[in-house]
């Protein structure tokens, strides 16, 4: 205990009356100069460790920020491609960024449409297990090839395994192009 | 509260005795001249803060070294902090390293008992210049790329082992993705093992030496 009754707790230090008053003590005050340094560096040390941490947290989280807006409307072709009541596959390439990478992914639509006007823009993609779907005329709806599942022309399972219809797509038509969205 | 849990830990670890040994030892009376060891300690864990940081997006891949650089510039919010922190702190230990070793000889506070001090100074020297070395590849841009030829030519010309020399840390003839994963390695991992144990030692040796008085007049 002895040692330890010589650290610079000011508490800990004889009282400023019956000690002779040292260079940059004021016996007067009850804050020591040693006890303003240690203070002083403490508040330094903090101030610096912010001025690294605090961008610190933004600069980590930034690749989650970005994430946000990422459903844009994908341009997939002409709409005077489509013939009523027919269900067409129309392709698009979709650029993925994830920071300083690009990724190119395919993307594959059946759109149909009864008016010309409206149209339907279904995935050509099973819910089952994710094999490709394709458009069989004498089943009038979406064939698997993999479990023999079938959906109907609006995507409804009709039979076979899969859990949920066929996903859809919001769509829209701008100077005669289509463009589709995922929900 | 804060005095209790102090207390509790104290009587659990002794940390009063280490804290009064490393920050409250007794010194000489001295000048600014003697904070420049400090000074070095604190850009070293400014570089080690900020390179860790950098680790979280930077590839030493050969296709995406520059573009990730890039990205953590450019792009990522306080990106530009972070790579710039570590870009000026490492010209900063260069600099406060050669001035803290500047100081140690106008004082001659490199005699006994302080020659381990010194050797292993030394060592931090040629450390810190590694750690310069290397990391000054990793953006991958023409600058960093030149500056690696001619450091690499300079080590080729020392005798007898020069070409071996030059062809272990290329990792080959050439330049190449090789290079910049060793490089990569050795500045993320070789040297930062080897630069904590070293400073380690040499702070050890500054509290266990005491520090010297500045010299008098005829020492």
């Amino acid at each position: 205990m002895a040692e330890e009754s010589s650290r610079p707790n000011g508490s800990d230090e004889p009282s400023a009356a019956e000690a002779k008053p040292k260079a940059g003590d004021d016996p007067d005050n009850g804050v020591s100069r040693r006890k303003l340094l240690i203070t002083g560096v403490g508040v330094m040390s903090g101030a610096i460790a912010a001025t690294v941490g605090v961008p610190a947290i933004f600069y980590v989280a930034g690749p989650a920020q970005e994430a946000g807006g990422e459903q844009d409307w994908i341009r997939i072709g002409s709409a005077s491609s489509i013939e009523t009541g027919t269900q067409t596959l129309m392709k698009a390439t979709v650029e993925r960024r994830a920071g300083y990478l690009t990724t190119t992914e395919e993307l594959s639509v059946f759109v149909s449409t009864e008016n010309g006007a409206d149209f339907v823009a279904l995935s050509n993609i099973c819910t089952h297990l994710g094999c490709r779907v394709r458009w069989v005329d004498e089943q009038d709806g979406f064939f698997c090839p993999c479990h023999n599942a079938i959906f109907g022309p609006d995507g409804a399972v009709l039979q076979g395994p899969p859990p949920r219809p066929l996903d859809r797509f919001d769509t829209k038509v701008e100077d005669g192009q289509i463009f589709v969205r995922k929900i | 509260m804060a005095t209790k849990l102090g207390n509790w830990l104290n009587e659990r670890s002794g940390w009063r005795a280490a804290y009064t040994a490393v920050f409250l030892r007794k010194i000489p009376k001295i000048n600014w001249a003697y904070t420049l060891g400090s000074a070095t300690l604190f850009a070293m864990i400014i570089q080690i803060v900020t390179g860790i940081l950098l680790t979280l997006y930077y590839v030493p891949d050969p296709q995406l070294a520059y573009a990730s650089v890039s990205y953590i510039t450019n792009e990522l919010p306080f990106g530009w902090l972070i790579r710039g922190l570590h870009h000026w702190g490492a010209s900063a230990m260069v600099l406060l390293v050669v001035l803290h070793m500047v100081r140690v000889i106008m004082y001659g506070a490199y005699k006994y008992p302080r020659e381990f001090t010194w050797i292993t100074g030394v060592a931090l020297l040629l450390l810190t210049f590694s750690f310069g070395f290397t990391g000054y590849l990793l953006p991958w841009d023409q600058r960093a790329y030149w500056a690696t030829v001619v450091g690499t030519q300079i080590g080729e010309v020392t005798p007898v082992v020069g070409d071996t020399l030059r062809a272990v840390m290329l990792g080959g003839e050439e330049i190449s993705g090789l290079t910049l994963s060793r490089f990569y390695g050795a500045h993320v991992w070789v040297l930062p093992s080897v630069l904590l144990l070293l400073v380690g030692i040499h702070i050890y040796l500054v509290i266990r030496n005491g520090i010297t008085s500045v010299p008098k007049r005829g020492e």
